[in-house]
């Protein structure tokens, strides 16, 4: 064993040291943000770690320290005006971010230029390295199953929804980066301390898509992933000049077969190899089923003062020449259940989307308990207690459905990381007790022995259900809900109905938006309906149903029979 | 689970990385001097008397893939050559482990530690790079394995420690001499410098080429840079004959080389192109063709000579490998010989010995021309100017 770690001691570390850079890739990818600037963090690290060795003969671990700052630092302010980007063009500001990054290093003389800079006093140990890799590791292992983790976890499933929870989408994002940068900028610390030289060439392009390929082959489904990935594909040189593999081009050739068969033939990475020898979800959960669901009232917020829980006035949408919504004015009244109908285009999601704080008002006063929306953005009006479902459903379609009602409940839980990372047993307390409130939701909505199962497994109906347990787990005073009923069959739409009157009789305020004119009729207090943009009546579902202008703006002619208000959606 | 044992645990850890901070700087090769003094006393047996019954181990470390590994291949070439002409004249016999450290640093560190610590070679030779030498040749120097560098033109490279080495002339050895050769042959009054400013060797090379022209009074009309990598180069040339300078003095690597004459001709550009150390292969020749005739280049191996030995050389070469060979082949052919020269005279395989012998090395015949090591390990042996004439290069006189 000592013969061993002599023997490859430079590979072992090199295989710490690129696991924690991989470690940072992964920090961001678990959040569904694609950057590529973990190279540059490093490279700053590096040398700004490397000249105060060099300059200052600081302490190492006061390096470390500073390395890693400098490094959380700087991709906090890259992350303010990148982060609103989506996909590749997120990896394509970060990859330019990276070669400015190398052009200044390349061009600065303190920092040698092309050159490089040295020498560095080689402090790195093995032990050191693993320490670092443990740390980040063990970041990762506590920091997945607590409300933070989850959060990431459905920004990178579905950003929308997730920002409809009360998830404030920029500040999870500026965590994941800044986590991402701390980390890239640990790996430069440790980089730079151990090779004793470093030049902007070992920084640049290749050595990002290097971070992504140990994050990938890894895996992003496990905390243990980056570990995998970035210790295999450091090995591999290694293997192969063990396996008797002659120095040349056919290293480089395997090299490149055997990532192609991992990419695949094991998509999970190689952390997806362990799934089956028992790393599965469902272990994680075993607390959740111990605290047996008593199936009971999600209570909804305690009530803020008084007056309607929604207020609009005179409130107009424009979409450039088109009005979308005109002169659209109710309220909704504590524990009212409003049913909002009208024809296909004649405003519906655009009012619920405004009502959310998903879009803005072009004109007019929109007012969520006693809250005047200006441009508040979708998180905030969650926490004032509204939640919504969507008309195309928006589940987080990788994540279990109890961890997507859990996600709902985001507005109520408490944040457990911090005392999660030191292991202080309240934040099991609470993990358990969201689950347990995540597991009474399920239990409303009749899916609570499915709650293990991935969303996307659930047939359409269950997933509209899912939808509403999801958005009752935050104890909403006030329900949207998008068309509940499309695409179910009578059957189900009976049961949904009997669902609605049982959420509401529990207190909770319902605006139901419904194609399902029965559906409404036979759950709504109080009727809305909209017509081209435009509030035609307002009033108790019998007296709308006679309406004379409802009438028309669904059948297009004035009908002499009042009952034959279609009773079906599109 | 416990949650206060684990903090505990990571306290703990927490402290032993601040422990061993300081750490570090300590191993076996800090005690190289006492081991030299002791060597001295070894009688030395005159070469050619010695023999060995294991055949003595040489690392060789070149870069056989990534972007050098143009030089890396006539260079393991080149040092397989001499090794087997060695091996035939028995006495004292040489493996040579080859590892490839891909032009990365990253790679170089481990290939070294495994030559050293698995294999437990006498000396290595390599790596092909300076930034990697940078970072492998501590290395050795800790673990007190000497190192032979047969490419390495960096400052600063044999100041890493006493166990370190080189037969490559660096470029401030090689530059001055071309340029003044050059202002003699071309009556320079002013050039246009090129040249690209993301490599430390073709960085380096164009400040030594700044700093000689200064001696020689000869003003820079214009300075352009490109980037590795880059296919046109249109509008540096443009600006540079724009200047209307005496000469073109580049500094490039191989790959740029070729593309930079092939562009210059095509611009018109007529006045005599000065190369620095990447110009210094018959393969530009190849792939410039026309464009190549009239370059001036510095080199450490004279491939025009008159001596038989380089004759030789080059015709063994030339059966044992395909193709001509170029300096990096050369350079690394008389890197093992002067490894050989080393071993027999100390008789011995014990690095150590190996380090002390290569000190005692002066004067000697190599295919570089005469050879000796100076005080601090570098090489010191003639450079010659060389310009391309009908596709092949000549004495520049």
């Amino acid at each position: 064993m000592a013969d061993f770690v002599r023997t490859y001691n430079a590979v072992l570390v090199f295989m710490a040291i690129n696991g924690v850079l991989a470690f940072s890739m992964y920090a961001v990818l678990i959040a569904g943000q694609l950057s590529l600037a973990q190279a540059a963090f490093a490279s700053i690290a590096a040398y700004t770690s490397a000249l105060l060795t060099i300059n200052l003969g600081l302490p190492f671990p006061l390096v470390v320290v500073v390395g890693v700052s400098v490094g959380a630092i700087v991709a906090l302010l890259l992350g303010l005006p990148v982060l609103r980007l989506r996909g590749v063009f997120l990896a394509i500001a970060t990859i330019g971010f990276g070669e400015m990054v190398r052009i200044v290093a390349l061009n600065l003389d303190i920092t040698g230029g092309a050159i490089g800079l040295r020498p560095i006093p080689k402090v790195v140990t093995l032990w050191q390295a693993y320490l670092a890799l443990a740390l980040c590791a063990c970041f990762f292992w506590r920091l997945r199953p607590s409300k933070l983790g989850r959060g990431l976890a459905a920004l990178r499933e579905d950003e929308v929804a997730a920002r409809a929870m009360g998830i404030d989408v920029v500040r999870y994002k500026l965590f994941a980066f800044t986590v991402s940068g701390a980390m890239a900028g640990l790996s430069g610390v440790l980089f730079s301390h151990f090779t004793r030289f470093i030049a902007p060439g070992q920084f640049g392009f290749e050595r990002a898509v290097e971070a992504l390929l140990y994050a990938v082959v890894g895996g992003t489904g496990h905390w243990l992933g980056p570990v995998l990935g970035g210790g295999f594909l450091t090995f591999l040189p290694e293997l192969q000049r063990q396996l008797g593999v002659e120095a040349g081009w056919l290293r480089p050739f395997y090299n490149g077969l055997i990532l192609l068969a991992v990419v695949l033939f094991v998509p999970g990475g190689l952390v997806g190899l362990g799934r089956p020898l028992g790393v599965s979800r469902r272990r994680r959960f075993g607390a959740a089923e111990k605290a047996a669901p008593s199936v009971e009232a999600a209570s909804p917020a305690g009530p803020s003062g008084n007056g309607p829980l929604v207020r609009l006035e005179d409130v107009g949408k424009s979409y450039g020449g088109l009005a979308a919504l005109a002169n659209v004015g109710f309220c909704v009244e504590r524990g009212e259940v409003v049913g909002l109908i009208g024809p296909n285009g004649a405003g519906k999601t655009t009012l619920i989307n405004i009502v959310t704080g998903l879009t803005q008002a072009s004109t007019g006063v929109v007012e969520v308990r006693g809250t005047r929306l200006r441009r508040t953005p979708a998180n905030r009006v969650t926490s004032l207690g509204v939640a919504r479902t969507f008309q195309q459903t928006k589940l987080f379609a990788h994540l279990s459905a109890r961890e997507n009602v859990a996600v709902g409940g985001h507005r109520v839980a408490r944040d457990t990381f911090l005392r999660r990372l030191v292991f202080v047993p309240g934040a099991r307390r609470d993990e358990a007790s969201d689950l347990a409130r995540a597991d009474r939701c399920l239990a409303m909505v009749g899916l609570l022995d499915r709650a293990d199962e991935p969303a996307e497994r659930f047939s359409y109906g269950d997933q509209r259900r899912l939808e509403i347990a999801r958005a009752l787990c935050g104890e909403p005073a006030l329900l949207l809900l998008d068309e509940p009923a499309a695409g179910m069959n009578h059957v189900e739409a009976q049961s949904l109905a009997d669902l609605i009157r049982s959420i509401a009789a529990r207190g909770v305020t319902i605006l139901l938006i419904e194609h399902n004119v029965r559906l409404v009729m036979r759950t709504c207090s109080r009727v809305l309906v909209l017509d081209f943009g435009r509030l035609i009546a307002d009033g108790p579902p019998g007296e709308v149903a006679r309406d004379s202008e409802v009438i028309r703006a669904y059948l297009g002619t004035s009908a002499d029979q009042p009952s034959s208000v279609p009773e079906a959606g599109p | 689970m416990d949650g206060l044992r684990w903090i505990a645990i990571l306290s703990v850890g927490a402290l032993l990385l601040a422990a061993c901070g300081g750490d570090g700087g300590t191993s076996p090769g800090a005690e190289g001097s006492d081991a030299a003094a002791g060597a001295t006393d070894t009688p030395s047996q005159a070469a050619g008397d010695c023999t060995l019954d294991e055949p003595v181990k040489v690392g060789v470390v070149f870069s056989q893939t990534g972007p050098a590994a143009v030089y890396g291949s006539t260079q393991l070439n080149g040092a397989e050559l001499a090794a087997e002409e060695q091996n035939a004249e028995g006495g004292v016999t040489y493996e040579l482990i080859v590892e490839d450290d891909a032009s990365d640093p990253a790679q170089g560190i481990p290939a070294f530690e495994k030559l050293i610590n698995q294999d437990q070679v006498s000396i290595i030779m390599g790596p092909t790079l300076s930034n990697t030498a940078f970072s492998t040749d501590p290395v050795a120097q800790d673990a007190g394995v000497p190192v032979l560098g047969v490419s390495n033109t960096a400052e600063g490279i044999t100041e890493i420690g006493d166990y370190i080495w080189r037969n490559s002339l660096t470029e401030g050895q090689v530059i001055p001499q071309t340029i003044e050769a050059a202002v003699g042959a071309f009556d320079l009054q002013k050039v246009a410098t090129l040249y690209g400013d993301d490599d430390s060797f073709t960085v380096s090379g164009h400040d030594t080429f700044v700093a000689a022209l200064e001696e020689q009074g000869v003003d820079v009309a214009t300075t352009q840079t490109f980037a590795k990598g880059n296919t046109d180069f249109a509008p540096q040339l443009t600006a540079a004959r724009d200047a209307d300078p005496d000469a073109l003095v580049v500094s490039a690597l191989a790959e740029e080389a070729a593309l930079i004459l092939q562009q210059a001709a095509e611009l018109g550009i007529d006045v005599p192109i000065i190369g620095g150390n990447g110009f210094n292969s018959p393969a530009i020749i190849e792939q410039a063709g026309e464009a190549a005739e009239g370059v001036v280049v510095g080199a450490a191996w004279n491939s025009a000579s008159d001596d038989p030995a380089t004759a030789d050389f080059i015709t063994a070469y030339e059966e044992a490998a395909d193709g001509a060979p170029d300096q990096f082949a050369a350079q690394a052919y008389a890197g093992m010989n002067l490894i050989a020269m080393a071993v027999e005279s100390a008789c011995s395989a014990e690095p150590d010995a190996i380090r002390d012998a290569l000190g005692g090395i002066t004067g000697v015949e190599t295919v570089l021309g005469e050879f000796s090591f100076t005080e601090s390990r570098d090489a010191d042996h003639p450079a010659v100017v060389q310009i391309v004439e009908d596709g092949s290069f000549a004495i520049l006189e």
